[in-house]
Order: structure tokens, then C-alpha cells, then sequence
């Protein structure tokens, strides 16, 4: 059994014509050292796993598990302009900065770890990806604990960085820091399962059979509408998480983060798939 | 320890536009690295590369579409998967560039026409990759995109066999792709690790030199009678002591090497012969000479294969595990060519003529910034 000992969600929606809220007072807190050449995807890496882990002593074994949709999307966007649009060559911190394991070797270096260290995306589902190898490697003995983080950074001006995703003029983007530590064993902390169904009958057979009054369902965006609605329709016809209100491409990770580290009841269900990919449900119990 | 067995490969770099040719090419020892000259910048951009030799231009932004389908397509095919199995295949992409080169030439185009309205990154996120081999392959199994720096590729493969062994998957295709961009080739200009030749582990060493390829695997659950090749399995850890030095004391490199041979129950002399990461940096090839030999009394034989293929970057645990599986399966290790004299501080040397390659384990290291430390464990056996 894997359970979710802590976690850590910052979700900060951006209003339009607002600037970035500045970061670096509570980082002072949470580093141990102050790192000079970090940028906004990295700070807020640091910031949610520090958070996330709250100062307990990590397993030397711990794996870092780093999932994001865009990457350090501001730094890509700086170090393009150098190169492009002004034809110099890149600064060494921009170029270095663009790679998504920088984030990665911060947040080892700030937490003393020196276990395997992760940067995985699927591009509206790097959630998925992440939850998926983390339990995959505690599940074979791999690593001994696992923190787990989705990051999402929002780029300046808003309107450019709705253009770059394709999304609605109006849609508030939000940025965000969600984190899980995981580890095999018991107790009162959550427990983070994942099933595999090759037909989405068999899933369905499955939710009927553990789904509780107050149990929580997300269905991936991934998912084609139809099956999605049907799940909705049985189960919970809640829009979560609710893009509307604030959007990034790991929303799902927002919603998983909040509730691991609430006092709420129940389970939270997340559902993905296809009939080709098989379908797979992510559930985080009481 | 299942492991995992390798169905099928397929490979495009500098060696040639196949991997049956792209050995061959390797046993020869064939480098043909080409001089680039970027004049576009303040500073011009000036050092060897190995490019593929598709005759296209270096940064023509259909590459990528062009030349990703035929390796996977290669590995696909001689797997032998089902229809309904290509259907299902889940990807494990590594890659250091992604579409950022298609991403500049879009950016390029806009500011051309429209620099007002021209919005940087226009292409953004990592997923186009699988995009191009869903579209063009049929797969439309999960996907994983690493980008780990130089450990991408390798990274994609253990999180494979890792999912292949808990029963998740029966198959995978692991792919890793590295094409030219201007990001990375200024990128690494501007870093001055770039020489004029790569002398892996030589007392001249300089620097390294940079390389496109693509390789694709097909790893799967089960074997048949011709199969031989099975990774068995590996380890990754992480050097905090600079993102983009690994600690020149070997530590980490030693770590990883230790928990390479205890994950797949082998002891050091059981190891027949290294793959070495073999950037020909001086602080990179120090750290990795320096870790082997806190693990290893004596050091096994030692193949580089990036002077003949250049550092492919995010993709070179895929690109040079294909490479180095095809000479096992040849029966042979292959020579460094590059290396001429040996660095007393190093105390490690590779070999400089081809050497037969028994049945048995053989490792192979790769090391990136961010800290990233791999190692994959491959065995052969005999048919």
C-alpha cells in the first residue's frame, strides 16, 4: 500500500494586468542556501516541495518524480528572444535553465536528496504521467519514497501565453506548485492506489463497487466527452477540477494536492483512458 | 530481475540513415563529422557536428516529421507487432530539443513578417513528439516524455522496463531524438565545451563534440528464439554538486554503478565490458574514470562510441545502446577511435582496437546536467 504522508498545493490564479507575485521572501525561509541563477519554474518547484516536505528527513532512497505540461516556459521564451530575435548566443544560465531537470537538481539540492530524479510530461495529463511512474518504481522497490510535484508557470503578458495553448481570450490562467510525498506502509495518512481496465466496463464495475456518498470523481481531459459524461452522470456531477475558475495545464494535480492535504472524508477518484490506451483510475483514499 | 528484451530497433545519425548500417559504419569506425559555420549570430557559431546525411538543410523545420516515423517505424516493423499491439503501444520519448527547432523556425518566419505580433515559443511543451509517431506509427498507447538532459533516453527506457515488469504494458517503444537546433548548438557555444574533436579519456581531451541521431526500441515482455539481447535493469541517481559538472571525485558515479550491479544481483567482476558516457570534457571524463574505479578492482574494457556519432545528447542512451547491442549481436566490442594517450589521473583507458564480446552482462553509463546519473544493465545471451 502507498501512502500520501504529505503534501503541498499553491495554486495562484494571474488577473490580466497584474504582475507575477514575487516569491523570493518565502523562499528565504524554505532554502537552505540562497540559489542565485534560478527562474520562476524553478523557484516555484523549490517552493512546493519545501513545503510539501515541511522539514521532515527524507529516505536516502527518496526519488524526485517532476511532471509539467510547458516546462520553464518563461526562461524558454527569454533564451529564444536572445537567440532569435536579438541573434546573440545565449546567456549559460538561460540555456542551462531551459532543460526541465535544473528544476529537479534545485529541489534535490535544497532537500539534501540524491536519489533519482525525474522530469516526465504528457502534455494535459502530466499528472498522470508522473503518479504513473512514481507508484510503478514503489511498487517494484525502486525508490523507498517518492516526491512527487506537478509545476506549471505562467508566461507574461497573459494574452501571448493564451495564444501559445490556444485557449479562450477571457480563460483566467493560474500558476501552480503541487506536491505529494509518498511512501509504501500504513497508517493514518492517505492511500494512493492505481487500477488498470482494459474495458471501460470493467472500471465502471469497479467505481460501483467502491463509490461511497461523498467519494469525489475527476475525469481526465484527456477523455472523450461522452465517456467522461456518462461517468459523471453515475457517479459525481461535479466539474472538477472547474477550469474556469483558474486554468494551467496540470489542473488535475491542483485538485489531487488539495485534497490530500485537507481533513476531508472519502476517496477522490481520478479516471483516464481510451478504448485504445486502456483505462486507468487513480483513487486517494481516507 | 525479468528485465525486458529488445524486439526491435531502429536508427538514423551520423553513422548512416539504418542501424544494420550504422554498425557496420561503427566497426569500420567511421567518423565523418562536418564543419558547421553559424553566421547568424553576434558571435559566430563555429564547430564539427554530426549530422544525419539526409542532404536536407541543417535547420529546415520538416526534419523532424521527416525523419522520426522511419526509426520508430524500423523498430515496430521488426518487433513483429500485431496491429492491435501497435495500436496499444504506449511511448517513452527522451530528448533534450523536443520541436524547439520548429518552434525557432515558426518564431524566425513571424518576426520576418510580423514582429510586432511575433510571440516566442509558439510552439510550446514537450508532447510534439509523440504527436509525429502517433500520427504517422497508429500507436495511441500512454505517453512519457523525459527530459532529463543526456539521461533522457536512458530515463524513458527504465521507466519502460520498470511498467513492462509490474505487467502494465507487454510492450513498449522507447525512442530517443536529438536534432539540430540553434538553441543547442549556440546553447553549448556559449557554455565553451565544445572541441575540435572528441579524444574520449585522452590526456588532450578538450571537449566534446555534438551529434543528431534517433533511435527507437521496441522493448518487450516476451523473447523469441533469435533474441539475445535483454536489459536487465539499471539505476539513476542525482549529483547535487553542480548542474553541470558531476562531481569530479566520482562519488556519484560510484553510486550509481553500485546500485546498477545490486539491482540486477551481479558483481563487479561479472561485468564483461563498459559502454562509457565519454563526453571528453576534462571534469566529465574525470568523474566517470575516478567512479569506476571505486567500484571496479580492475576496469572491465571500456567502448566510447560518441566519436563516432558525436553526443546526441538526450538521446544517446537510446542512440548508443542500439549501436552497442548491434556489436554484441556482431559479437564484437567496438574500438574508441579519437583516444591516443592515456591521462595518468584517469588510471582508465579504452580500448583502441575491436575486442571480441562474449555472452554476459555489460553496462552502460550516461551522465547530464541536472545531476543526472544513469547506468542500464544489458545482457547477452547466446540464441
Amino acid at each position: 500500500m502507498i501512502r500520501a504522508i504529505s503534501a503541498c498545493d499553491y495554486l495562484q490564479p494571474v488577473p490580466d494586468g497584474a504582475a507575477l507575485p514575487p516569491l523570493e521572501a518565502a523562499l528565504k525561509d524554505l532554502c537552505r542556501e540562497r540559489f542565485r541563477r534560478i527562474d520562476r519554474f524553478i523557484q516555484l518547484a523549490l517552493l512546493g516541495s519545501a513545503r510539501c516536505v515541511a522539514g521532515r528527513t527524507l529516505r536516502p532512497d527518496c526519488g524526485i518524480y517532476l511532471g509539467s505540461g510547458l516546462g520553464p516556459i518563461g526562461n524558454n521564451i527569454v533564451t529564444q528572444q536572445q537567440l532569435i530575435r536579438d541573434a546573440e548566443i545565449p546567456k549559460p544560465v538561460n540555456f542551462v535553465n531551459t532543460l526541465g531537470s535544473s528544476a529537479g537538481f534545485y529541489v534535490a539540492r535544497n532537500l539534501g536528496l540524491q536519489g533519482q530524479n525525474f522530469f516526465i510530461s504528457r502534455r494535459g495529463a502530466s499528472l498522470q504521467a508522473v503518479l504513473s511512474a512514481a507508484i510503478a518504481d514503489l511498487t517494484c522497490g525502486v525508490v523507498g519514497q517518492a516526491l512527487l510535484g506537478v509545476v506549471e508557470e505562467v508566461a507574461l503578458p497573459l494574452a501571448e501565453h493564451r495564444l501559445r495553448q490556444h485557449l479562450p481570450g477571457d480563460l483566467t490562467l493560474a500558476e501552480g506548485s503541487h506536491w505529494l510525498l509518498l511512501q509504501p506502509g500504513t497508517g493514518d495518512s492517505r492511500s494512493l492506489e492505481l487500477k488498470h481496465f482494459t474495458k471501460f466496463a470493467a472500471l465502471e464495475d469497479f467505481l460501483k463497487s467502491v463509490w461511497r456518498t461523498g467519494d469525489r470523481l475527476c475525469c481526465a481531459r484527456s477523455m472523450e466527452a461522452r465517456v467522461a459524461g456518462a461517468l459523471r452522470r453515475d457517479f459525481d456531477a461535479g466539474a472538477r477540477p472547474d477550469p474556469a475558475a483558474a486554468f494551467h495545464d496540470s489542473l488535475e494535480a491542483a485538485w489531487l494536492a488539495a485534497f490530500a492535504a485537507s481533513p476531508e472524508p472519502g476517496t477522490l477518484f481520478l479516471a483516464d483512458g481510451s478504448p485504445e490506451r486502456g483505462w486507468s483510475l487513480f483513487y486517494l483514499g481516507a | 530481475m525479468a528485465g525486458a528484451y529488445i524486439r526491435g530497433m531502429g536508427l538514423s545519425c551520423a553513422l548512416g540513415e539504418d542501424a544494420a548500417s550504422s554498425v557496420s559504419a561503427l566497426q569500420r569506425r567511421q567518423m565523418r563529422p562536418v564543419a558547421l559555420r553559424l553566421e547568424e549570430f553576434t558571435e559566430p557559431v563555429q564547430m564539427p557536428y554530426y549530422r544525419i546525411p539526409d542532404r536536407a538543410e541543417l535547420f529546415d523545420a520538416g526534419r523532424l516529421a521527416r525523419l522520426l516515423p522511419p526509426a520508430a517505424r524500423a523498430a515496430v516493423t521488426q518487433a513483429g507487432l500485431t496491429p492491435g499491439e501497435i495500436r496499444r503501444l504506449p511511448l517513452f520519448i527522451g530528448s533534450s530539443c523536443f520541436s524547439i527547432g520548429v518552434s525557432e523556425a515558426r518564431y524566425a518566419a513571424a518576426l520576418a513578417q510580423q514582429p510586432q505580433t511575433a510571440i516566442p515559443m509558439p510552439l510550446c511543451g514537450y508532447q510534439d513528439m509523440a504527436v509525429v509517431l502517433q500520427q504517422t506509427l497508429g500507436c495511441r498507447g500512454d505517453t512519457y516524455t523525459y527530459n532529463t538532459a543526456c539521461t533522457a533516453s536512458a530515463n524513458a527506457l527504465l521507466g519502460a522496463l520498470h511498467m513492462i515488469e509490474l505487467g502494465w504494458y507487454r510492450h513498449a517503444l522507447v525512442v530517443g531524438a536529438e536534432l539540430a537546433n540553434r538553441t543547442t548548438l549556440a546553447g553549448f557555444s556559449g557554455l565553451q565545451i565544445v572541441a575540435d574533436a572528441l579524444r574520449p579519456f585522452d590526456a588532450a581531451r578538450k571537449g566534446l563534440v555534438l551529434g543528431e541521431g534517433i533511435g527507437a526500441v521496441v522493448l518487450s515482455a516476451e523473447t523469441d528464439s533469435t533474441n539475445r539481447l535483454r536489459v536487465l535493469g539499471g539505476a539513476s541517481n542525482c549529483d547535487t554538486w553542480s548542474v553541470t559538472t558531476a562531481d569530479t571525485g566520482g562519488k556519484s558515479v560510484a553510486a550509481v554503478l553500485s546500485q546498477a550491479l545490486e539491482q540486477t544481483h551481479l558483481q563487479p567482476r561479472q561485468v564483461r565490458a563498459i559502454k562509457a558516457h565519454g563526453t571528453a570534457t576534462p571534469a566529465g571524463d574525470t568523474a566517470e574514470a575516478l567512479g569506476m574505479r571505486q567500484v571496479f578492482a580492475g576496469v572491465p574494457p571500456l567502448s566510447v562510441l560518441k566519436p563516432c556519432l558525436g553526443h546526441t545528447l538526450g538521446a544517446c542512451g537510446i542512440n548508443e545502446l542500439i549501436l552497442f547491442a548491434g556489436a554484441l549481436q556482431r559479437g564484437f566490442l567496438p574500438a574508441t577511435p579519437g583516444f591516443a594517450t592515456p591521462d595518468p589521473a584517469l588510471g582508465v583507458q579504452p580500448i583502441t582496437a575491436p575486442e571480441p564480446a562474449p555472452d554476459g552482462h555489460y553496462l552502460l553509463n550516461h551522465f547530464g546536467f541536472g545531476g543526472n546519473n544513469t547506468v542500464l544493465v544489458l545482457e547477452k545471451t547466446a540464441p
